[in-house]
């Protein structure tokens, strides 16, 4: 016997590789969006700092306007750097 | 006083009517007989003879003679000869006495008489009152059904077409029995007997013809107007024949032929009401071919009080013959929707439809797959056409406020607005306009229909890759017009996600530093969150086919930085071609049926535990998967749990390539439904309810209910309505679980 595959269409979803489920900021999922966004991925992407938490970048984006004098880390208080690795 | 008796003959003792005078008296002998009476100063006592004479006569003698015309022992004539003869002897009679009236007249005349006979100062009139008083002091019970024979025969003569074929003596061509039948109507208009004595039989053999034409006329036939026809038919025919009869009635008083005109519109139209009243359940699931008989029916209810007839009767026929068990959900559908498209020619104010579909939502609501045949019904073809109600009808947003009728269980309490309640305002209320949002209201909450709807929508994108995304994307647009942006917001990301799939396939397919082995590979990439939950199934893939999966992986893990693909192995779909003793066919199969394939390629015989070993699959699923390669022919059960290849093909037509489609895609839910969530939830009950009827031996459902109240919903989420309870109670019937018996359940012995 003989087979041959033509196509195999498989199902997969797709998710950011992150220590956390969820946005420490906004508490929703990573692999959602943030509540000012519609589509998640590439329209509601992840950021990382160098303390290596990770937020919805719209999220630490409003956070870190929010914030007047240091810029930290919501999580870790060190100050917030982005890691652009 | 021989000169009397000559002159009135009916004073004699033994006077029959043989004794009529035969010619006319001679002036002078009247004139003497006056001058007799008048000096005898007999005048009064001679009227009052004949009166009474008259009345002997005709109580001992004609009156029982003209009944004994109806005798029923008589078989040798039939009731049209019957009747024909008894008017012709009473007419007879009756010529008789009048022209001895007139005599009567003129004696009252030449002496100058003015006391009254019976208040008549008329001799004629007063002699008609005598006959008619003496006539239906004797009555006889047979004569009702010879008289309705009578006019029965001439109706139906009178509306066959075409020849006058004599159907009262049928071996008879040249027979004058319509002559007889206007004969016999004109004696009994002299006689002034048409209406007292036929009037009522008459009206009644009428009825009965009308009735039963209609019927003829309307039956099983939907498709044609007929009012405008019967009532032709009513005026040409019946009226018509009608008139022959009565222009014969001399009789003073109101016209009867405009009696019988209003009498019998009425009953037409009361009639053709009734009638389609009866087959009102038909014409609705005939709809749209039935549109004529609604229209019919439209223009006529008004005209009649049937109005709560209606209501009942479909109410019971809609029980009946639709709210049961034996009707599939999307038969009660269909018919639901036919019905409302139906009712809404009958009555615009939607009254009707509310009234008569309060049962069908309910029952709707206690079956378990009405919200996915409706959403299925919606988006694609089918019977129902609600997807072309979706496209072209009117939208109506259905809001989250939208007053529905569910919020109460004692829906009987529920009492209908009055008839008479404005019908502007009940439109205003009411959104029957919108078949759509009657459907999504049958189960109170857009959420369940949107979840609902998501589910299918997940199905159908995951099971056909190449699916026409274009028509889902038009159908979301036209539902998030109904049930607002945000409920469909996620099915919008399900369907840029197939999009979005599509163009990294070829990306990553472009991409030089991905390599494709035998496996063209494919993904849908979904976003998890937005997609509804996938049932969980292990499996291990064949390991070409997961080198290919890790290869394609790696691709979109460099193409989007920090994101990585977690894999469903056992959904998508897979095109296979499989060779075997020279014959080569292509299928379509899930990854499941693949991998079994591929292994049996490896491997020419497995057994059953080890392929479970390998594939990571329950026995019990992995045979089930294998039996879709047996019913193919390409494997056998060789012994128990053994599985091999059918290398030994019967085929003689080798080498021939054949390129048979075979879609077997199981038609299976990728998704783990809200019923079968459910499901698992009712079956925690199961044990509680085992337990009980083990002590109890028979329940009640509304006990069993109660109990479970007490006992067994706790969490806050496991609460259960006492319908879907019976719905669980009834499958557990039917799988023998359970027996039900006089509203009790109890356990199998
Ligand atoms: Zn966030
Ligand atoms: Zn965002
Ligand atoms: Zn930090």
């Amino acid at each position: 016997m003989k087979v041959r595959i033509k196509n195999w269409t498989g199902v997969a979803s797709w998710r950011w590789i992150a220590n956390d489920d969820n946005c420490g900021i906004c508490r929703m999922a990573f692999d959602g969006c943030c509540p000012d966004c519609k589509l998640p991925g590439d329209d509601c992407p992840l950021v990382w700092g160098q303390c290596s938490h990770c937020f919805h970048m719209h999220c630490i984006v409003k956070w870190l306007q929010s914030q007047t004098v240091n810029q930290q880390c919501p999580m870790c208080r060190q100050e917030w750097k982005f890691n652009n690795k | 006083m021989d000169k009397l008796k000559a002159i009135f003959p009916v004073v004699t003792d033994n006077y029959t009517l043989c004794d009529m005078p035969a010619s006319e008296i001679e002036e002078d002998e009247f004139n003497a007989m006056v001058e007799f009476t008048e000096t005898a100063n007999i005048v009064v006592p001679i009227q009052n003879m004949i009166v009474n004479r008259t009345e002997d006569i005709l109580r001992d003698k004609i009156v029982p003679q003209f009944w004994s015309f109806f005798k029923k022992n008589d078989f040798s004539r039939t009731g049209f000869q019957k009747f024909y003869n008894a008017v012709k002897y009473l007419h007879d009679s009756y010529t008789s006495f009048y022209h001895i009236y007139d005599r009567l007249l003129l004696f009252r005349k030449r002496t100058n008489l003015k006391k009254p006979i019976y208040e008549h100062t008329c001799p004629h009139s007063a002699l008609r009152l005598i006959l008619r008083a003496i006539l239906f002091s004797y009555y006889y019970l047979e004569h009702d059904n010879i008289i309705k024979e009578f006019y029965e025969a001439a109706l139906k003569m009178e509306d066959s077409e075409g020849d006058h074929h004599c159907i009262i003596l049928e071996d008879n061509m040249d027979c004058n029995c319509l002559h007889s039948f206007n004969e016999t109507n004109r004696k009994l208009g002299e006689m002034h007997l048409l209406e007292p004595l036929v009037g009522q039989d008459l009206t009644d053999v009428i009825y009965n013809y009308t009735h039963s034409h209609i019927q003829k006329i309307c039956k099983d036939s939907f498709d044609t107007n007929y009012i405008w026809t019967l009532e032709k038919w009513l005026k040409n025919v019946v009226l018509n024949w009608l008139g022959k009869i009565y222009c014969h009635d001399t009789s003073p008083g109101d016209d009867p032929m405009l009696m019988f005109n209003n009498k019998l519109t009425n009953f037409l139209y009361n009639s053709y009401t009734k009638i389609r009243i009866d087959q009102l359940f038909n014409i609705i699931i005939e709809y749209p071919e039935s549109l004529p008989a609604l229209s019919d029916l439209r223009d006529a209810l008004p005209k009649t009080d049937l109005k709560p007839l209606l209501t009942e009767t479909l109410q019971k026929a809609m029980e009946t013959r639709l709210l049961h068990p034996g009707v599939s959900t999307p038969d009660i559908l269909t018919a639901y929707v036919a019905a409302i498209r139906s009712l809404k020619v009958l009555d615009s104010t939607g009254l009707l439809l509310e009234t008569v579909t309060q049962p069908v939502h309910q029952y709707l609501r206690s079956r378990e797959d009405t919200v996915r045949c409706v959403v299925s019904s919606l988006t694609e073809e089918g019977p129902n056409d609600l997807a072309y109600e979706l496209v072209n009808g009117e939208a109506v947003r259905i809001d989250e406020n939208t007053p529905t009728d569910d919020d109460d269980e004692n829906w009987e309490c529920w009492i209908p607005d009055p008839i008479d309640s404005a019908p502007s305002k009940s439109c205003a209320i009411r959104k029957t306009s919108d078949i759509i949002s009657m459907l999504v209201n049958v189960y109170g909450s857009k959420e369940l229909f949107v979840n609902e709807y998501r589910t299918l929508l997940a199905d159908r994108l995951l099971s056909q890759y190449n699916c026409d995304t274009e028509k889902e994307i038009m159908y979301l647009e036209l539902l998030k017009l109904r049930f607002g942006e945000s409920q469909l917001h996620y099915c919008e990301v399900m369907l840029k996600d197939i999009a979005n799939s599509k163009r990294i396939n070829q990306y990553i397919k472009q991409d030089a530093e991905y390599r494709e082995s035998d496996i063209p590979l494919n993904a849908m990439i979904v976003s998890a969150q937005f997609w509804p939950p996938f049932k969980e199934e292990k499996l291990e893939l064949h390991n070409e086919v997961t080198e290919q999966i890790k290869k394609y992986t790696e691709a979109f893990e460099t193409l989007k930085g920090s994101r990585t693909l977690c894999w469903k192995n056992h959904l998508g779909v897979v095109d296979i071609e499989i060779e075997l003793a020279g014959r080569t066919t292509s299928y379509s199969v899930t990854p499941v049926q693949a991998t079994v394939a591929m292994y049996f390629q490896d491997k020419g015989t497995w057994e059953l535990e080890e392929l479970s070993k390998v594939m990571q699959c329950p026995p019990t699923i992995l045979r089930r998967k294998i039996g879709f390669w047996q019913s193919h022919g390409i494997i056998a059960e060789t012994s128990s749990d053994v599985f091999s290849i059918q290398e030994d093909q019967e085929n003689k037509d080798v080498n021939v390539q054949e390129d048979i489609f075979v879609e077997d895609y199981e038609a299976e839910s990728a998704m783990a439904s809200a019923r079968d969530q459910r499901e698992e939830e009712l079956h925690t009950f199961w044990s509680y309810i085992v337990g009980m009827l083990m002590n109890l031996d028979t329940l009640p459902l509304e006990r069993i209910h109660q109990m479970l109240k007490m006992f067994a919903f706790q969490g806050p989420t496991i609460e259960c309505s006492i319908q879907e309870l019976k719905v669980f109670l009834d499958r557990k019937v039917r799988e023998h679980h359970l027996i039900y018996s006089n509203g009790y359940y109890k356990l199998p012995k």
